[in-house]
Parts: C-alpha cells; sequence; structure tokens
C-alpha cells in the first residue's frame, strides 16, 4: 500500500514540481550563474567572467547598507501599521459579533485592488499642490500649510509615503485574519477570566495575545515577505527618490538592470537578497513559529 | 443592560469610521474619474465632482492601444490561473493525502517558492524567455504569473483538502474506484468551493500583477497596468483619464468578489490558519 | 447547493475560456518573431543624398514603420509622419511612452532581440550607451546636412567615429519672466531706488538675483508669500549644470578626457549660486526637492513666479486661460562668471539593430531632416537645423527663437559627457547632490567631494 501510495503521489505532482523546477530552481541557478559576470543587458553575449567581485562590490558598497535598510524600515513600518491597525479593526468587529458580517466583507474589497493602483491613488492624494490628503488636514487644523508636509519629497518621510499604499491593501487582510483567529477563543475563557475579575486590558495580554501567537506568527511571516518584495506602488509614487531615499531592494534590482543595464550586478544583488530573505524567513519560521506548533 | 446596548452602538459606529477611511481613497478615485478634466487637478481639491462627466472615460478612446491592454490581461490571467489549477489541485491532493516523505519534500519546496522575492526570479526568466524568443508572448508572461500563483494556490488548496474527510475515498474505492477516479468524480466536485477561491486568487495575481509584465512584454502583450502607470509621463500626467482607467480596470474584480465574498473570506482565512 | 451550481459554472467558463484562448492563433508570436531579416541596411550608392521617392526596396508593398517617442517627439514629428504616408503609401505608427520608458523599453527590447520599434527617437544622453546597437547613418550626413545644423548637434551624433543619430530638435533652457512686472513704471522706479540700477531682464547672476529678491512678496496681505522671485528645482540636475557651464566650467562632472572635475571652483561657485537663491535668499517656493519641470511649469502658468529658467519649447505651451498668457517675456539664458551657457537638449532619431524596417527607417530619417520646419508648427514648436529656426525667428508666436537660437549658439552651450554611465551618474550622484545642497545644512564643497568620490567609483 505504501509502495502504490508513493508512486501515485509522485505521479499527481510531477507536473507541478517541474514547473518548480525548471520556472524556480533553474532561473534561481541561473540568475547565480550570471552574477558571476560582467555583462552587460545590450550585450549579453560579452560576458566577462569576473568571479565574486560583483558581490565584493555590494558588500563593500555603502549604498548596500542604505538599501537593507531601508527595506528594513518600509517592512517594519509597514508590519507594524497593519499589526495595530488590524487589531483595532479586528477587536471591534469582535466584539460587534456577527453583526459585522456586511461590514466585515465591504471592508475586505481593497484586497482585490492592485498594488499599482493603489500606488497611483496615493500619490494623487499625497501629491503637492492638488493632493487631497494636505487639504483635509489642514481643514481640520493639524497643519497650519498644505505645504507643511511633503509626504513625497521630504527624505525623512518618504519611506512612511510609500508604505501608505501597501498598508491600506492589507490592513484588512490583517483583520480578517486576527477576526477568525478572536473568533476561534473559546467563549469560556473569556468568561472565566471576567469571573476572575481580569479587566480589559489584562485579558487581552495575557489571554488573547498568548492564544492567537501561532496566528500573528503566521500573519508576521506571510505578510513580512510580501512587504520586503514590494515593487509596484514604490515604483510608482516616488520611482525610488527623492534621493533614494524610498528605494528598497526590488527597486533598485530593477534599476541596476534596466536603467544602467548591469545585468551581472542586478543578478548579484538579486542573489543576495534571495539568501537574506530566506535566512531571515527560516529564523522567523523557527523561533516564532515552530515553537507553537510543537506546542499544541 | 442599556450600558451593553450604548457600548454595541458604540462599536457600531467605531466600525463604521473604520470603514469608512479605509474605502476612501478608492471613492475619491472614482468620484475624480468622474470630474470634468480641468476639474481633476484643481486648487483646493475637491471631493464630489461639481459636474458629472463622463469625458475622462471618453478621451480613453483617444488612445487606439488601450483596449488591447485589457485583452491581454484577460487571457494572460485566463491562461495563468487555469494552469496553476491543473497543475495545483492534484498536487495538493497527492500531498495532503498521503504521507509521503516526498510529499512533505514537495511542501517544503512550495514553502520556500513562496519566499522568494519576484525579482529575483523575473530577472533570470527575462534571460531565459529572450532565449526562446518568447519575450512579448503570452506564454512568457503567463508563467511568470504561475511563480506567484502556483505557490499560493498549493498553499492554499492544501488547507482545503485537508478539511475533507478520507472517508469519502474511502467509500468510493470500496465500490471498485481507482484513486485517481476517487479523486476527480468524488473529491473534485466537493471541493469546488476550495477550487473556486483558489482560481480567483490565482486569477486576481495575474490580472493585478506588474513587475512580471513589465519585463516580459513590450508592444503585443503589454497589460492593463502597464498601460495605467505610462500615464505618468515627464509634462504632465493625465489624472482624469487614469483615474478613469484604474476604475475601469479594478471594477471586475470587484464584481466577481462581491458574488463570491464569502468563499473568499473563507479561503483567505483558511489559508493563513491552518498552514 | 446554489452557491455551488454557481461556482460549477463559473469554473467551467474559466476552463473554456482559457482553452479557447490557448488554442486561439496566436497574434503575439508573429510580431516577437526575431527578425533575422536580410538585412537591407547596406548603404545606398552615395549619390542617393538626395532622396525625394522611394528606392527600390520598398516600393512595390506598403510597410508600417513603428517609430518609440515620448510626448513631445510624436507631437514634433506628426506633421512629418502624416507627409511621409501621403507621399510613400506606408503606414508610420507612433509608439508614445513616458520620458524614462524610452530608454527603458528601447533597451529591453534590443536586449531581447525584438523588433517592435524601427526608429527610435532618443534623448542625446543615451546615445553612447545605445550607439553599439543602432545602425550607421553615416551616408546621410553631407557637407550640407551637417552645415545646417548646430554644432553641438553634429558632435553628439557621433559616437566612436560613426555617426549613429540625426537630430530631430535642439532645446536649450531660456529665461522666462512676466512682462507686466518688468514693465511696470511704478517697479522700476522702486527697484532703482532700492538697488541703484535700471530694472531690467536679467543678464547675469547678480541681475537674476537682485530681481528674484525683489519680486518676492506677499501681494494680498495675508501674511503668506504668493509671488516668488523664480523656483529653484531639486527636483531635476539639468538646471544646476547650465549653472555649471555659466560658472565657466570646460565641462560638466566629467571634462572631454573623462575625468572628474564636478569639484572644481566652476561647479562650487555654481552650487552655491543654485542653492543661495533657496537658501539664503527664500525667492522660490519652499518645496524645492519637489520642484521638477512639471511643478514649475504649472506654477509660471499659475501666476506665482516672476521669473523662471525653463525649455524654450515651453512658451507655446502656455494655456489660453492662464494669467500669464500675453504676458509672457523671453531672453536668453543667464550668463554667470563664463557666459551665457546651457544644456542642450536635443534628441535624436536613431535605427536600432534589430529593427524590422531598416531601408524604411533611414528613408523616414532623412525624409524627416528634410521636412524638420514642419515640427515648428507643432506644439512643441522645435527643429534640429539652423535654416528652419531662421525661418520663423521673426514670426509672431515664436518670439523664444532669437533666445533659443542665441543660447544655443553660445560658447558655453556644451553638450553633457557622452558616456555610458551618464544614467547612472545622474540618478544616483547628481540629483542627490542637489537635493541635499538645497537642504542648506551641508556646504557646497562637501557635497561636490562626496560626488567625486562617488563618480569615481562608478566608473
Amino acid at each position: 500500500m505504501e509502495r502504490s501510495s508513493r508512486t501515485f503521489v509522485i505521479l499527481l505532482t510531477i507536473p507541478a514540481a517541474l514547473f518548480f523546477l525548471v520556472f524556480f530552481t533553474y532561473p534561481v541557478l541561473l540568475l547565480v550563474y550570471n552574477s558571476l559576470f560582467d555583462v552587460s543587458l545590450l550585450a549579453l553575449q560579452n560576458r566577462k567572467f569576473v568571479g565574486l567581485e560583483n558581490y565584493a562590490d555590494i558588500l563593500t558598497s555603502a549604498q548596500t547598507i542604505k538599501l537593507f535598510s531601508q527595506t528594513l524600515q518600509f517592512t517594519a513600518i509597514t508590519l507594524g501599521s497593519e499589526f495595530i491597525l488590524g487589531f483595532i479593526a479586528a477587536l471591534t468587529f469582535n466584539a460587534i459579533g456577527r453583526k459585522s458580517e456586511v461590514l466585515r466583507t465591504m471592508f475586505l474589497f481593497p484586497l482585490m485592488v492592485a498594488p499599482i493602483v493603489a500606488g497611483l491613488l496615493w500619490r494623487f492624494m499625497l501629491i503637492d499642490n492638488f493632493g487631497i490628503l494636505n487639504h483635509i488636514l489642514t481643514g481640520l487644523g493639524l497643519i497650519q500649510r498644505t505645504a507643511d508636509i511633503a509626504w513625497l519629497s521630504n527624505p525623512k518621510i518618504v519611506l512612511l509615503s510609500v508604505a501608505l499604499p501597501d498598508i491600506w491593501l492589507t490592513t484588512c487582510f490583517v483583520t480578517l485574519i486576527l477576526y477568525t483567529g478572536l473568533q476561534n477563543i473559546p467563549g469560556e475563557i473569556m468568561e472565566a477570566a471576567r469571573i476572575d475579575g481580569a479587566n480589559a486590558l489584562q485579558t487581552f495580554w495575557s489571554i488573547t495575545v498568548p492564544l492567537l501567537r501561532p496566528v500573528i506568527a503566521a500573519v508576521i511571516i506571510l505578510r513580512g515577505i510580501d512587504a520586503a518584495r514590494t515593487f509596484d506602488s514604490i515604483w510608482i509614487m516616488t520611482g525610488g527618490g527623492p534621493m533614494g531615499r524610498s528605494e528598497v531592494l526590488s527597486l533598485r534590482i530593477y534599476l541596476t538592470m534596466i536603467r544602467f543595464g548591469r545585468f551581472g550586478d542586478a543578478s548579484a544583488l538579486a542573489t543576495v537578497f534571495l539568501v537574506v530573505l530566506l535566512i531571515l524567513c527560516l529564523i522567523a519560521f523557527y523561533t516564532i513559529w515552530k515553537p507553537d506548533i510543537s506546542k499544541r | 443592560m442599556k450600558n451593553k446596548h450604548f457600548i454595541h452602538r458604540v462599536l457600531i459606529a467605531a466600525a463604521l469610521v473604520i470603514l469608512a477611511l479605509y474605502i476612501f481613497p478608492y471613492l475619491y478615485m472614482v468620484l475624480t474619474s468622474f470630474k470634468p478634466p480641468n476639474d481633476v487637478l484643481s486648487i483646493p481639491p475637491t471631493f464630489l465632482p461639481k459636474q458629472f462627466d463622463l469625458k475622462n472615460y471618453l478621451q480613453i478612446g483617444d488612445y487606439a492601444y488601450i483596449p488591447k491592454t485589457f485583452l491581454n490581461s484577460l487571457v494572460i490571467a485566463l491562461l495563468s490561473s487555469t494552469f496553476t489549477l491543473i497543475l495545483a489541485v492534484p498536487a495538493a491532493y497527492a500531498v495532503t493525502r498521503f504521507n509521503t516523505r516526498y510529499g512533505r519534500v514537495f511542501l517544503v519546496g512550495t514553502l520556500v517558492a513562496r519566499m522568494i522575492p519576484y525579482i529575483s526570479v523575473a530577472v533570470p526568466l527575462f534571460f531565459i524567455m529572450k532565449n526562446f524568443k518568447l519575450i512579448d508572448n503570452y506564454i512568457a508572461v503567463a508563467i511568470g504569473h504561475m511563480t506567484i500563483s502556483l505557490p499560493l494556490a498549493i498553499w492554499l488548496l492544501s488547507s482545503f483538502f485537508e478539511g475533507i474527510p478520507v472517508e469519502l475515498e474511502e467509500a468510493a474505492r470500496v465500490d471498485g474506484c481507482a484513486r485517481f477516479e476517487a479523486f476527480l468524480k468524488v473529491i473534485v466536485p466537493i471541493s469546488l468551493g476550495g477550487i473556486a477561491v483558489t482560481a480567483i486568487f490565482s486569477f486576481l495575481a495575474s490580472w493585478n500583477d506588474f513587475l512580471f509584465s513589465l519585463l516580459l512584454t513590450s508592444t503585443n502583450t503589454k497589460t492593463a497596468p502597464l498601460a495605467i502607470a505610462e500615464f505618468n509621463s515627464q509634462y504632465g500626467t493625465v489624472w482624469g483619464t487614469m483615474t478613469a482607467l484604474a476604475t475601469l480596470f479594478s471594477l471586475p474584480v470587484i464584481f466577481v468578489s462581491f458574488f463570491l465574498q464569502r468563499r473568499i473570506v473563507a479561503g483567505a482565512t483558511m489559508g493563513a490558519i491552518k498552514g | 447547493m446554489l452557491i455551488k451550481q454557481k461556482i460549477q459554472v463559473l469554473l467551467s467558463v474559466f476552463l473554456i475560456a482559457a482553452l479557447l484562448v490557448a488554442c486561439a492563433p496566436r497574434a503575439a508570436t508573429e510580431s516577437a518573431a526575431p527578425t533575422t531579416a536580410p538585412d537591407t541596411s547596406g548603404a545606398p550608392p552615395a549619390t542617393e543624398s538626395a532622396v525625394e521617392g522611394p528606392t527600390e526596396a520598398p516600393a512595390a508593398e506598403t510597410a508600417t514603420l513603428n517609430i518609440l517617442v515620448e510626448g513631445g517627439g510624436h507631437s514634433l514629428q506628426q506633421a512629418i509622419a502624416d507627409k511621409f504616408e501621403a507621399e510613400t503609401g506606408n503606414t508610420v505608427n507612433f509608439i508614445e511612452v513616458p520620458y524614462q520608458d524610452v530608454h527603458d523599453k528601447l533597451l529591453a527590447e534590443i536586449a531581447a532581440g525584438g523588433s517592435s520599434y524601427d526608429v527610435a527617437t532618443i534623448d542625446v544622453i543615451w546615445i553612447p550607451e545605445f550607439a553599439a546597437a543602432a545602425e550607421p547613418l553615416d551616408d546621410l550626413f553631407t557637407d550640407e546636412v551637417k552645415n545646417d545644423l548646430f554644432p553641438a548637434l553634429v558632435n553628439d551624433a557621433q559616437f566612436e567615429g560613426r555617426f549613429v543619430g540625426m537630430p530631430t530638435w535642439a532645446n536649450a533652457e531660456i529665461l522666462f519672466y512676466q512682462k507686466s512686472l518688468f514693465e511696470d513704471p511704478d517697479e522700476q522706479a522702486a527697484f532703482k531706488e532700492e538697488y541703484g540700477y535700471d530694472l531690467k531682464v536679467p543678464t547675469n547672476w547678480q541681475e537674476f538675483t537682485d530681481a528674484a529678491v525683489f519680486f518676492t512678496r506677499d501681494t494680498d496681505g495675508d501674511g503668506n508669500i504668493d509671488l516668488y522671485g523664480t523656483d529653484v528645482k531639486g527636483g531635476v540636475e539639468t538646471e544646476w549644470l547650465a549653472t555649471v557651464l555659466q560658472a565657466g566650467s570646460p565641462g560638466v562632472a566629467l571634462d572631454a578626457d573623462g575625468n572628474v572635475i564636478i569639484d572644481n571652483q566652476a561647479h562650487v561657485d555654481a552650487l552655491k549660486f543654485y542653492t543661495d537663491l533657496h537658501c539664503t535668499y527664500n525667492v522660490s517656493p519652499p518645496n524645492v526637492n519637489e520642484l521638477d519641470w512639471n511643478a514649475s511649469q504649472q506654477l509660471f502658468f499659475e501666476g506665482k513666479l516672476a521669473m523662471m529658467r525653463f525649455w524654450a519649447h515651453n512658451y507655446r505651451f502656455i494655456p489660453d486661460d492662464s494669467v500669464v498668457k500675453g504676458n509672457t517675456g523671453v531672453a536668453p539664458m543667464i550668463a554667470g562668471p563664463g557666459g551665457v551657457g546651457a544644456i542642450p537638449g536635443p534628441w535624436y532619431n536613431i535605427i536600432p539593430s534589430t529593427a524590422q524596417n531598416k531601408e524604411l527607417a533611414k528613408q523616414f530619417i532623412q525624409f524627416a531632416y528634410e521636412n524638420n520646419a514642419l515640427g515648428l508648427d507643432a506644439p512643441l514648436g522645435l527643429a534640429a537645423r539652423i535654416s528652419a529656426y531662421d525661418s520663423y525667428a521673426n514670426k509672431e508666436g515664436f518670439e523664444h527663437f532669437n533666445p533659443l537660437i542665441d543660447t544655443l549658439n553660445a560658447p558655453q552651450t556644451i553638450g553633457r559627457p557622452l558616456v555610458t554611465t551618464w544614467n547612472e551618474i545622474t540618478n544616483d550622484v547628481l540629483i542627490p547632490l542637489v537635493q541635499q545642497a538645497l537642504t542648506c545644512q551641508v556646504p557646497a564643497e562637501e557635497v561636490l567631494a562626496d560626488a567625486k568620490a562617488q563618480i569615481e567609483a562608478l566608473k
């Protein structure tokens, strides 16, 4: 029984496995291969083998630190905001209970919007002169003049600005996951806590959050990966500026390949990105996720 | 009692506020698309159009290539989501049903694939497609999109299949069905809900994609997102037409999701919780 | 059950549609097929310089010529294309994309070996990069042709000994100003009193600064400045580069031999002048890093700037309902210690080596040169040939041509270095350095020293 099962499994998975091999494994190997050359996109046949020189350039360049730091900051801002906002929304919906279904459904809809469209519409709202956000803030009295906050051209806050579309797009997803998790907490536990005299905050920290840990872990890893890989919305909002302060890794790799034509360098940076992301994922997986699974 | 009722009302109000704030950006874009072209960039900006005007939509007609881009997006999305399903459904079934070591390795592989940055796949994919002279061909872009949707699909479907009791196939096997027959005739019909959700997410992944389309298309298979982004030009962005296009682009998706929202919610949560 | 049925129907529709589409004749593959087309790019005998009608090759059948352009290039060549279509029966198809996309898409297309573009109208700064992948056009550059083009344009059309591009138009920044401000007797009197000399359209740095300071004011008494002397652009680098030339530098960033000169005295002086307008004199709208071509143009059209340095074509772009319509004066670019200087911004037509219809492309390029003056009636209204500009220079509505010609002819109007890394230098060094200097917190010498190190690391 075991033998024929294995054959069955293999047969059914062969098409997908083949796809993975040809369109994941092979490209990644090719990526690493290309990264060992100094080759221009316009003359792909004139390649010069340079070994690890591209990597040396990357690792010794001050720009690399800036890139990684910005990508990390972007991920942190996005993830953090999604979580906080998502939690607030999830708790609100949870407290309302069943009746919140309609609201929740409508809440879900930004998930369907394309990142490029999200980037565009937030650019439209943030741009100077006629962006509506600053006008609203001025109207509310939160800022004095519409030129006070230069969302897209102030290097200090531009990372936050480009994070906004991403936060907007996926907060609903986080809300949904957390809501489902909250719903799955047996009512008796909450009752017991209340009887024991715990107030809302204590309940939240000592009971809700620990119980939600597997869910939270899953979301952090999944959303973290997606945030780190962002390209579309940042590209359309700022193209990486000003002063390169909103450049994240995917953007830089694309620019290196298409704007500067340096295919070898782009491949090297892409490889570094891949390796770092994988390592981080594995670390995250083993520290915050697995322990919970094995505990169950 | 009264206290609780009051709190409940407050919560609902809060939820409505949250919802309104959340939907606001999108509504703003849609409303802007219906403003007269000159008003789109007014200072100070207005939320509601002074006049309802379809000119932005009509101006789309000035750009003859645009309908083709929408068609391209549709074709590519259909292609990639279909093939994703064809590959993912049997694979997900096989690895969840039978606990083989190979199956576990496969799942881990899928997980790893999920974590690879898109750009790291797109860059060599450009190279490969160029060598096969497939740049600007539907196949190349569809494959690119499948690298996004296949891991996702396997993930979703695995969670879904895990929820189906084994007894169902066993009953079919007892009746004399071969394993594959049991799969096709019993399991698939029951899991159509999950498959539909996966289909939608796969379709979305392709419809909304920008990066792979950017790298792998030229003039013939340019997709709608690229066309929309191109309005961002140096001597002035034609915001009116751009918002109109963006609205048109996002409508089909919202339409579909509206009908199948319950399923989508189930699918979205399933993916994360069960994993 | 109802939902299930709905889903079943949807799924079947999906599958059927996908299969139909997948099996449908693939229009995509045909045009993506690589063209190892019979290479007819061998130059026809030299006697054929004055092409009137079509040559033997595409005479019988009509073909479609695909031209990659951005907005400006499209409008300037539309009339030419229409005439070409009428005379030769071929179709001209413009593929219009945003500025950066011209570069990116051309690069990707050539890299992929695709034949989507027969002609590409590109910015001069990309010539070095694409030269190796462009068809030689030496036979088009007869002495007659060369004599009718501005010298800088002919220089930049070649790379490593071959002519690879035919100029389609030339542009440079000139000075725009609000006539009502400068011609108003009250203003003139007030200015004379404050500065001791007559108010006139600035011709040098000092006059420019004085006028800018003078006109920066709160016109309606609400405490906010409504009129600014000028705009200081932090979103683009070319205007600062023009200032560098005005300061007398022999080149921008690099000299003719490729040495890095970005930290020479002229660059320092230019950077100081450029940023002082904002940092010291506050004559510009404060969001300098957001001021790119778009934003500045908008501000001037709204009457918020007394003066503006901008590309000459903008003169014909003033909207009818703008407050500065009929009130805009133009003058040659101002001079610095080194004289009048500007960055020429010519665009060239090239033929990518992967093009499908090379002979036809060459025909078109020649035709475009001969009918260069047709572009002058287009909204963008620019040309490459001296004779074309001369013929319109004194026409009404073309008052910007004389300033433009003067600026283009100035000795310090020098083209940008023809190096393949210019894109990167602009993106990673020049624009950031301008923006950094505009934070007013780092001295010019330091910014430029850093820039030098960065450029040297790039080479």
